[in-house]
């Protein structure tokens, strides 16, 4: 070790030794400071004091219900200088009006837990495991059914009752992922909600599609997500049932084939064994458009990430209704369809329809070609008002709303330095090179002054250019876009192999 | 016996086993709870309210092969907590740890390169990089034991853990 005044000349051995010094000289002992007297608690009680809110409501009430006692607290010199009588007649009163306010109570309660065991909407989640949730107007979840042996295997020790159905989505995404249905890679998630009220069902997909983001953003794991609202039907009941499948991908599938002259209902029992991820593989390698319910997520830097792995269906250009929501447009639609809300219900369901219009020629575009990056630049110009240049590398950002310091390439992470102060909202990424092709990107970590970038597939030797959304420069509340461009050197994979061994080794030398 | 099974003997109320949890577990959950709120003095507090809410919860803890992920959850919690509670956030620095005046919390750290360097850590990675940085070197967890405590990726847990040690190297020698 070199030490010059303040500067230090560490190699990793030293840095890691000082560090595992320095914490072993911090660590405090503070077993002797836990009160281990203290009760533990128990878990059931917990939850329900949580999630019963009829139950604490009515606590409320007989907490309240011991006004006697109470009033001879408050308002001692009324009642121990009266007279009984008129000690009583209050105590009459107030124990009249208190046994009316507990009728109401319970009446009020009656009809609130009435409502809130109702089944308002119905959530399906669909990877292989296939499960649903029932949720009440508070969205809460009432019922939980796993609907294929896979399910049962996720489910199993999980009781949702009366939990958030952000929470039980975070707990039912997580177990897929504990259970290995969800790994690193090629996933598929299908998304579907059920609820009369298409208000409703468009807010509700909205929402679990972001939990299901999140979620996936904690745990690490990429996917391609579709979703879709539906209203119930028999014919699909029946449907669901003859196949073995949940609701929602008896209809993902039966919209798929109708949207698609090469499949037929022939396939139906075939597709109906496939995973969600082989579905999504099927419809990116037959190039087939998205049935006229669903669109596919690419909201965020973590779904941008799938837009490489499976690419946007070719849609149709026939002009049929179907194909308005179809193939590459979805894209866009999934973009608006949380935030505009423009679904309609039944047959004519369509997602997305307010972006069309704007965008028509672009649809096209990517319905003739469907590749990856023009479905990357779709998802990228929705975020902002930025637009890129669809050939080849895009046009730079408007001046003077986000400048960049430098970037930096390392590792399959790309740091991004700004000068301008940014805050962030679902920020997302595009990778591309010259030739427009598109990488797989997310962004994986943000502050208000720079960024990183996991980036995979790119070559050595090539020059790359990124375009970032989600991004807001500290002074303004709109949300926009920022282009940059790195080179990944040829040298990049040589000069990982030692780093790699080295790190290899020091995971070795650990073990032993 | 492994965390697990020792977590599950202390939702039965075994004082033993939670002493045995805690020899076993304190330098990793110091060294993550300090990776976080990145300030010795708050992280032996929220230390002592981690083992503390372990114990009282250690019954609602679903075996899932994963004890460290569920203590690092409650601690992160009660970090958070201790940010809101203060009203200030994570990059309230370390200064005593290098300053003149704070002498006590200088005191366990007589030797100063490993404050420096410490120091280093705490204030330009990170906290993602600042708790795989920790739980290697401090508290000797495996690279790939990280990846499941803290539910990332092992390459991701690599790369972070490589890139944040050139950042330090980088820094101490440019400081």
């Amino acid at each position: 070790m070199k030490q010059n005044s303040d500067r230090l000349e560490l190699n990793v051995d030293e840095i890691e030794q000082h560090l595992k010094s320095a914490v072993d000289a911090l660590t405090p002992d503070v077993l002797g400071r836990i009160d281990l007297t203290r009760g533990q608690e128990p878990e059931m009680q917990r939850l329900d004091v949580k999630t019963h809110e009829p139950g604490t409501q009515r606590l409320d009430v007989k907490m309240h219900e011991p006004g006697a006692g109470a009033d001879e607290t408050d308002f001692p010199g009324q009642w121990t200088g009266g007279n009984h009588r008129q000690n009583r007649g209050w105590m009459r009163r107030f124990a009249l009006a208190a046994a009316a306010c507990i009728c109401v109570a319970f009446v009020g309660g009656g009809m609130i837990q009435y409502r809130d065991r109702k089944v308002d909407s119905v959530i399906g989640i669909d990877v292989n495991p296939s499960v649903e949730l029932s949720i009440n107007r508070k969205h809460r979840v009432l019922g939980t059914r796993a609907l294929n042996t896979d399910a049962v295997e996720i489910m199993t020790d999980m009781d949702l009752k009366g939990v958030e159905l952000n929470v039980a989505v975070n707990a039912v995404i997580g177990s897929m992922v504990t259970h290995g249905y969800l790994d690193e890679l090629d996933n598929a998630i299908l998304v579907t909600v059920s609820n009369d009220s298409v208000a409703k069902a468009t807010e509700l997909r909205t929402s679990v599609v972001d939990d299901i983001e999140r979620t996936l953003k904690e745990n690490q794991v990429e996917a391609v997500v579709y979703d879709q609202q539906v209203v119930e039907k028999d014919e699909m009941k029946e449907l669901a049932d003859r196949y073995g499948i949940s609701y929602g991908k008896a209809y993902f599938l039966k919209e798929l084939i109708e949207q698609n002259e090469g499949l037929t209902m022939d396939d139906m029992k075939e597709l109906s064994n496939m995973t969600m991820e082989e579905i999504a593989k099927k419809i990116t390698e037959d190039s087939f458009a998205l049935g006229g319910l669903a669109s596919k997520v690419e909201r965020t830097g973590e779904t941008a990430e799938t837009k490489t792995a499976a690419p946007e269906a070719g849609s149709e250009a026939d002009g049929t209704e179907g194909a308005e929501t179809a193939g590459g447009e979805t894209s866009e639609a999934v973009e608006t369809s949380g935030a505009e809300g423009t679904v309609e219900a039944g047959d004519a369901l369509k997602t997305g329809e307010t972006s069309e219009a704007a965008d028509t020629s672009k649809a096209a575009d990517t319905s003739e070609a469907a590749t990856p990056s023009e479905s990357a630049e779709t998802s990228a110009a929705s975020e902002s008002p930025n637009q890129e240049d669809p050939e080849g590398f895009p046009d730079e950002v408007e001046p003077g709303l986000v400048e960049i310091d430098y970037v930096d390439y390392e590792d399959d992470t790309v740091y991004v330095y700004f000068v301008t102060r940014v805050k962030w909202k679902n920020p997302t990424v595009s990778v591309r090179d010259e030739d427009g092709n598109s990488y797989a990107a997310k962004v994986e970590d943000t502050s208000s002054d720079e960024c990183t970038i996991a980036v995979s597939g790119l070559e050595g030797g090539r020059s790359y250019a990124f375009v970032l959304g989600g991004l807001i420069p500290k002074e303004s509340k709109k949300a926009t876009t920022v282009t940059g461009y790195f080179d990944k050197p040829e040298i990049a994979w040589n000069a990982d192999e030692p780093e790699t061994e080295e790190m290899e080794e020091s995971e070795d030398d650990r073990e032993e | 016996m492994n965390n697990e099974e020792l977590l599950r003997r202390v939702g039965t109320g075994d004082e033993g086993a939670f002493r045995q949890l805690y020899q076993d577990t304190d330098r990793v959950l110091y060294s993550f709870i300090l990776s976080v709120i990145r300030n010795p003095q708050d992280a032996e507090e929220v230390m002592q309210e981690t083992y503390l809410k372990i114990w009282t919860s250690a019954a609602s803890y679903r075996p899932q092969g994963k004890p460290l992920a569920w203590m690092f959850t409650i601690a992160r919690n009660l970090c958070y907590m201790k940010f809101r509670d203060q009203k200030r956030m994570a990059d309230i620095g370390l200064d005593e740890l290098s300053g003149e005046e704070a002498g006590e919390v200088c005191l366990p750290l007589e030797n100063m390169t490993d404050a420096i360097v410490l120091k280093a850590a705490l204030d330009i990675l990170k906290e993602e990089e600042r708790q795989i940085v920790l739980l290697h070197t401090s508290a000797g967890l495996k690279h790939r034991e990280i990846a499941a405590a803290l539910q990332m990726p092992l390459p991701t847990v690599l790369s972070k853990y490589n890139r944040s040690m050139k950042k330090l190297q980088q820094y101490l020698r440019e400081e």
